[in-house]
């Protein structure tokens, strides 16, 4: 009920800032905007294992860091793994008094490339365990540090460098692969997608995850003006647009329950949205439209899931 | 940047700044509920409360209101505190048994039984959304009613909030998260408060972005030009 909250309600969370400024990130970037909103949410009491990608190149140039916290650069493919190691190091020396027990998050987070296609194992394997930890996928819809190349969360019809447009293919030919429907799969406590546009949304989800004991997965889209060939001045205005347009819904799955966080009575032409982003410049109203229906359909699937859910809510009263 | 002592860890502290935030800063746990960085701390809720050794006396204290002073020494952990503070949560739990918050802190400090009549609360009496009202939205829409252990956190004559603007800021802050919003159509209501306002349309995609009240005091306060807010914060530009 808070993803409207703006002016005020922002001005409650703390002034802190555990990611430092002065980092690399592009101009615009929406990503590097949602991991500093988590650092504000999880506090002190963290240790991040951070996949390679546009958000560890940017926050460590030798002999600089703009973490505040521990922060372990760790290879694509073992996040989660590393993320389970520390959840488990941190009960074993607890247990034997070897440091105060206290709560101390371990957050893993890697981009969609680390996530969607690289550290999927790895991470399939951590949710499947139960380890008590989150897992935040910054999902800019394609590999971004080098150089935009595709990646299986890349929208369809998108124009990367591997999925080109052309004369011989429209760009991305295959669907976004559904992130968040895999992570609740495993029937894990705790499933979101959030959205730096929407701030005091993101940061209550990540607080909920962090209170919440087993595993929490949160899909953040995170607008990249570079790879979305978009204006940087137009970021925050994308990521209410991906949401208004439903292309990317604001959802939670809470203990295998659906809730949109917020449900537009209507919802605006994805056309909209898409028109703001040179990757999606060569795409004809034909392809728009196919898209659209597409997406909504999985909207209404999603409505679907969160009707049941709030049916379920009223009929235990 | 002043320098003192915490468990025994040198820290520092800036001036104007108090105990608890340089002890969080440093990674020193000290629970809390009463205390918002936005805000003038204010001391309700007790549970932050330490031992300050400042020229050879030692005195209980709440850390949230103690001021940076050079030279303290601070200890967060003794005997004397944590009896204090188990007292604290356990008397905290007694008013509201049903806040999960509470119930969360009281057990991890060890806190099972609660000895004393329990009475049927949820709200804390940490006076944050009254200060957040007050200090970062200006509405000053809410304030303590009554005295003693008749105080109460309630909208004025227990009717509706009129200076509310439902800005949701005091929903986001409320430690045991009490304050309930509700949006129904055209209408967001911030349940505690009996505030129910009308929320305007944009004219452009037809959302409810805001309430009409709330974007009428923004324009009047900035002397913004009349259809400022007719369109939404994304149909805008
Ligand atoms: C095993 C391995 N393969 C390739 C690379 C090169 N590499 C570094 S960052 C990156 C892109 C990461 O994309 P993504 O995970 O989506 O994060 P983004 O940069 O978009 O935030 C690649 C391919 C690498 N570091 N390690
Ligand atoms: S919602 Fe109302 S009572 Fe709460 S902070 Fe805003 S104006 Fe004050
Ligand atoms: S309603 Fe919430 S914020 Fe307000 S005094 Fe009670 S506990 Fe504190
Ligand atoms: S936080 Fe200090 S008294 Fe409440
Ligand atoms: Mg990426």
């Amino acid at each position: 009920m808070t993803e409207k909250l703006n002016v005020f309600a922002v001005r409650t969370l703390t002034q802190k800032e555990y990611f430092a400024p002065g980092h690399r990130a592009c101009q615009g970037c929406a990503e590097v905007l949602a991991v500093r909103l988590v650092a504000k949410a999880l506090g002190r009491n963290v240790i991040v294992s951070n996949a390679t990608g546009c958000m560890e190149i940017v926050s460590s140039p030798l002999p600089f860091t703009s973490w505040r916290v521990p922060w372990f650069h760790v290879a694509f493919e073992n996040t989660a793994a590393v993320a389970s190691g520390i959840e488990a190091g941190l009960k074993v020396l607890m247990r034997k008094g070897r440091i105060p027990r206290k709560k101390i998050v371990s957050l893993a987070m890697a981009g969609d490339g680390g996530t969607a296609d690289i550290g999927l194992q790895a991470l399939s394997g951590a949710l499947e365990r139960g380890h008590d930890f989150i897992y935040i996928c910054t999902d800019n819809e394609a590999y971004m540090n080098t150089g935009i190349q595709r990646s299986s969360s890349t929208p369809f019809g998108a124009s990367t460098t591997t999925s080109p447009a052309g004369k011989v293919q429209i760009g991305q030919i295959t669907w976004k692969k559904n992130m968040a429907a895999i992570a609740a799969a495993h029937n894990i406590p705790y499933v979101a997608t959030a959205c730096p546009s929407y701030p005091i949304d993101l940061v209550q989800k990540v607080k909920k995850a962090a209170e919440i004991e087993g595993p929490a997965y949160i899909h953040i889209l995170s607008v990249c003006p570079t790879g979305w060939r978009s204006a940087p001045e137009l970021s925050i205005k994308l990521g209410r647009l991906a949401a208004e347009t439903g292309v990317f819904p604001l959802y939670e799955v809470d203990h295998g329950k659906y809730r949109l966080s917020i449900d537009f009575p209507k919802l605006k032409p994805v056309k909209e949205y898409i028109k703001l982003q040179g990757r999606f410049r060569h795409l004809t109203d034909d392809m728009i439209e196919q898209i659209e229906k597409r997406i909504r359909k999985e909207y209404e699937e999603l409505k679907e899931k969160a009707a049941k859910g709030a049916r379920d809510d009223s009929n235990r009263g | 940047m002043i320098p003192f002592m915490i468990d025994g860890q040198p820290v520092e502290g800036k001036e104007g700044g108090n105990v608890l935030e340089v002890a969080l800063d440093a990674g020193i746990e000290i629970p809390h509920l009463c205390y918002n960085e936005s805000v003038r701390p204010y001391g309700a809720c007790r549970l932050c409360l330490v031992e300050v050794s400042r020229r050879g006396r030692t005195r209980l204290t709440t850390a949230c209101t103690y001021p940076v002073l050079e030279g303290i020494e601070v200890y967060t952990q003794t005997e004397k505190v944590l009896r204090a503070r188990r007292m604290i949560i356990e008397l905290i739990l007694a008013m509201c048994p049903g806040d999960q918050l509470i119930q969360d802190m009281a057990r991890e400090m060890g806190v099972h039984a609660v000895r004393f009549k329990q009475e049927d609360k949820d709200c804390i009496l940490c006076g944050l959304c009254s200060r957040i009202c007050e200090e970062v939205v200006g509405a000053h829409a809410i304030q303590f009613a009554f005295r003693g252990d008749r105080r109460e956190m309630i909208p004025p004559f227990l009717g509706e909030a009129m200076n509310c603007i439902a800005c949701g800021a005091c929903v986001v802050a409320c430690p045991v998260d009490v304050i309930k919003m509700k949006e129904e159509g055209d209408e967001r209501t911030i349940v505690r408060w009996k505030r129910t306002l009308k929320m305007k349309q944009c004219k452009v995609c037809g959302n409810y972005f805001a309430p009409w009240f709330q974007l009428e005091k923004f324009r009047d306060q900035a002397k913004l030009q009349k259809d400022f807010f007719d369109v939404c914060y994304t149909c805008r530009t």
